[in-house]
């Protein structure tokens, strides 16, 4: 079906015309990433908050403190509008955390209180009430790990890690940074791959789960040919660009600190002090077995009460005050 | 004056190949030169550049004679990290070269290397960002970016460590026409400011011709021809006339067919000097044959593929395609152009089912697409991507194109004879027994052409077949596709590349602004568009309505 006549009378406007609407969407993004809550902070500023959360997560052995942990989390990952990137973190610790739910109470053996029994083969199985807690806690302290990882992975973009990691390896920061890059081309490599051969007629999707993993063997092979094609070329443009000379200095961008930084970091470091004062002493022992302590009794300690007050001011208060400011 | 940079006598072959990739080359570089380096595909343009910064023979390895004087600095002796500040090159993936994940990180790298100190590297960023026009994405991801974009920024972190050799290997080559214009624009205002000599790699001869001051074309490994670029055009006419830009090409033929000597014999290599020198000469040319009238086209066969009312893209509020009607015949050659982000690439996802329409339909003989899973429709329409390596996946070529037989379910002698046919279609019979990711990047098309099509579908499609190509696989290519239209295959080809559309298509298709700008026979649609259209229509639109091509015109003398 021809159209009548060629209707080119105004490429200049045409090209306007087609050009607009990727150009709007990549426009948001051309001054970087919009940044909210701690991913708005200064680098160092997030890092103290998250190695804050992540040295409770290893301090604390309360299931509620560690649930109080993990409330925090979210709100900063939220705050910070990056919650769908967390999403795989978040999918990932909660699966680990079933497991351990599920595993821990099978061979934990110094509760008291019995609450299932069984004889399976050479085990005697004793659920006990203790295990399922500690079970319950450890998985609750994974999660609080996880997920500061997730923060500082999707909080911190590639390059103010690489800043951060680069005074005190370099390297260790590029590797980093190039295994962040590479990610999101590899997973572009694998689509085209994998289009590449449906549109050849191969059926990747049908079948059995075994078929599917089949029909998918020979694209990892390419896959891996194509990403260690990309590794060499890579290699290649950092050699012509001077990588390894000696003599190399670090730039940083020269970002600033702010009154919200500071509070920040000055929070953050309080509630670090408080933890390993508690820690030291005895404040927030927990213990599972073989009863369990009473689970209210530590949170009206005094240091835990600075540690969380000082959490929930670096998370919380201090990205919400930061927003509302900035909108006005 | 001792020279910039000096090679010697150089000879390279690489790891694992016999033949070599330089062979006694023996050049040498003033400053503020700008040297157009020509060649076909495995000529040697790229190991010549790469040689230039000490990549050759140290990262790649292989053995290495001659020497190599960079500023005085014999490349045998300083590894290319120590050569950086002196010889900068930009490749030509810009997916591939870099490193960091921002634009400012990214152009930073290099100078962080070269141990600037950090007010330095700071001012250098700044200014290698306006002077791309760069400034507003200082902040932004390179995986946002797009192709062009990118190579901008490769481009400017390469210009920031203000090298004295810039050595770019075929930076245009992913890139559509308007970013092409822009980055060697770029790179014309950069020979100009900064007194630096550039090497350009480049295929696109009509694009960088007229921003040369010298021109190399190498052949083999060796250097066939240096010299000026008048120079270069007058022995081009003589012995590699495809190497030449459409206009040079048609005045060349003019020079070759008896000249009057009072004539001038200056050879244009823009459609700007050709208008002046059009203007000088006795006698104009003239048409062979009357352009087709508008609105004629060849009569199309039987339906292959009807697209109705298709809306694709995202978001749904504001998709790429917006209603778009097409309808294409058996034996139907098409060239489907338009700018980056007009949806060409969406419309070829949608003519085999790898992308479902928001609304309307695409019917593949008569059966509508939703109903096909994509491999079935495989049988019937093979789309072959802008990547060619995407497509191997097995150890030789003869099991790549097996491997699509036995996927499409053809057994027996069916299957054996179509192999057999792809393989003398594509002459491919010296590869066989090759990895097709060891071949040449023209040799790796023409099998992943073979892997697609060899169940010879009805529908063909071809998205950028022609990006990175030299003149002599694109003629190739060209043949291809006609002779597969006239066997009764319906073909469609992507392409940004308007001489290639114009030799090539019956038909061109037009997108923008979400749907059909324009359909037509292809001398209806090319002719008179700005954007759209040939050297030599650009230089006699007001003339000779309606050519396209110089073959198509005659200067009145017989020529040789």
């Amino acid at each position: 079906m021809h159209t009548e006549g060629a209707l080119l009378e105004a490429p200049a406007a045409t090209s306007r015309g087609v050009v607009a609407a990727p150009a709007r969407r990549r426009a948001r993004w051309a001054r970087g990433r919009p940044r909210y809550g701690l991913a708005r902070l200064h680098p160092l500023a997030a890092l103290a908050c998250i190695g804050a959360l992540l040295a409770a997560g290893f301090v604390l052995a309360n299931p509620v403190q560690l649930a109080g942990l993990l409330v925090l989390e979210m709100a900063a990952l939220a705050l910070s509008r990056r919650l769908r990137e967390a999403r795989p973190y978040l999918r990932l610790s909660l699966y680990i955390a079933a497991f351990l739910i599920v595993i821990n109470p099978l061979f934990s053996r110094g509760g008291l209180d019995v609450v299932w029994r069984a004889h399976l083969g050479l085990f005697d199985l004793a659920v006990t009430v203790q295990g399922l807690l500690f079970g319950l806690g450890s998985a609750l302290r994974l999660c609080v790990v996880v997920w500061a990882f997730a923060l500082y992975n999707v909080v911190l973009d590639a390059d103010d890690q690489l800043a951060i990691m680069s005074s005190v390896s370099f390297r260790s920061g590029l590797v980093v940074s190039l295994a962040t890059r590479l990610f999101p081309v590899l997973s572009r490599d694998a689509a085209r791959i994998s289009d590449a051969q449906r549109a050849r007629g191969v059926e990747l999707d049908r079948g059995r789960r075994r078929d599917r993993v089949a029909a998918r063997l020979p694209l990892l092979g390419a896959l891996l040919t194509q990403s260690l094609e990309r590794a060499t070329d890579v290699a290649e443009s950092m050699e012509a660009r001077g990588y390894g000379r000696r003599g190399r200095r670090a730039w940083k961008r020269g970002r600033r600190w702010h009154a919200a930084d500071v509070f920040t970091a000055a929070a953050a470091l309080v509630a670090a002090a408080a933890l390993v004062c508690g820690l030291a002493l005895g404040a927030f022992r927990f213990r599972f077995f073989p009863l369990l302590d009473n689970p209210w009794s530590t949170l009206l300690d005094p240091l835990w009460l600075i540690a969380a007050a000082a959490l929930v001011l670096t998370c919380v208060v201090i990205p919400l005050v930061t927003e509302s400011r900035w909108r006005r | 004056m001792a020279p910039l940079a000096l090679l010697d006598n150089v000879s390279y072959t690489y790891p694992g190949r016999s033949a070599p990739a330089l062979r006694n080359v023996t050049l040498q570089f003033g400053a503020a030169e700008v040297v157009l380096v020509l060649g076909g595909s495995g000529s040697g343009k790229s190991t010549l550049l790469r040689a230039l910064n000490g990549l050759v023979p140290h990262f790649h390895g292989g053995s290495f004679a001659g020497h190599v004087l960079v500023a005085g600095k014999d490349t045998r002796s300083t590894r290319p990290k120590d050569l950086a500040g002196i010889a900068g090159l930009v490749f030509q993936d810009p997916e591939n070269q870099a490193v960091m994940t921002t634009v400012e990180r990214e152009i930073a790298f290099g100078l962080e290397n070269l141990g600037m100190d950090a007010q330095m590297i700071t001012r250098l960023v700044e200014e290698s960002l306006i002077s791309l026009g760069l400034s507003r994405l200082r902040r932004a991801e390179l995986a946002t970016l797009s192709g062009g974009e990118l190579q901008k920024v490769a481009l400017a972190a390469v210009i920031a460590m203000q090298p004295q050799l810039l050595l770019l290997d075929e930076p245009t080559s992913q890139l559509d026409p308007v970013s092409s214009e822009e980055l060697l624009a770029a790179v014309r205002r950069l020979a100009e400011d900064t007194g630096a000599t550039i090497l350009l790699a480049e295929h696109r001869v009509e694009r960088c011709l007229h921003l040369a001051t010298r021109v190399i074309y190498m052949e083999d490994g060796a250097v066939a021809a240096d010299g000026e670029p008048q120079w270069f055009a007058r022995w081009a006419a003589e012995e590699r006339r495809e190497l030449l830009p459409p206009v040079t090409r048609l005045f060349a033929r003019r020079l070759n067919g008896h000249l009057p000597q009072a004539e001038p014999e200056e050879l244009p290599m823009t459609v700007k000097d050709a208008r002046r020198l059009l203007d000088s000469v006795s006698q104009a040319p003239r048409l062979l044959h009357p352009a087709p009238p508008a609105g004629l086209s060849a009569p199309a066969g039987a339906s292959v593929l009807e697209v109705r009312g298709l809306v694709a893209g995202y978001p749904p509020d504001d998709p790429v395609l917006d209603h778009v009607d097409l309808a294409l015949g058996a034996g139907e050659l098409v060239a489907l152009m338009g700018e980056n982000g007009a949806g060409k690439s969406t419309l070829v996802r949608h003519l085999n089912g790898l992308a479902r329409p928001l609304a309307g339909s695409v019917r593949l003989l008569g059966r509508n697409l939703s109903d096909l899973s994509v491999a079935e429709a495989a049988r019937d329409c093979a789309v072959l991507g802008q990547n060619p390596n995407a497509y191997f996946v097995r150890e030789t070529v003869a099991e790549e194109i097996d491997y699509t037989l036995q996927s499409l379910g053809i057994t027996g002698v069916e299957r054996a004879r179509l192999a057999s046919a792809a393989v003398d279609e594509l002459d491919l019979h010296q590869l066989l027994d090759r990895n097709a990711r060891d071949l040449s990047g023209g040799e790796r098309t023409r099998v992943a052409l073979a892997a697609v099509a060899c169940a010879e579908p009805a529908l063909l499609v071809l998205d950028e077949p022609t990006r990175g190509m030299d003149p002599a696989h694109k003629s190739a290519l060209s043949s291809l596709l006609r002779r597969w239209a006239a066997a009764g295959r319906c073909v469609i080809v992507v392409t940004h590349d308007v001489e290639f559309a114009a030799r090539t298509a019956d038909r061109v298709v037009v997108l923008g602004n979400g749907g059909v700008l324009a359909d037509g026979a292809v001398h209806e649609v090319l002719h008179g568009s700005l954007f759209f259209s040939t050297q030599v229509n650009r230089l006699f639109r007001h003339t000779l309505p309606g050519v396209l091509n110089e073959d198509e015109l005659d200067w009145g003398v017989s020529p040789q």
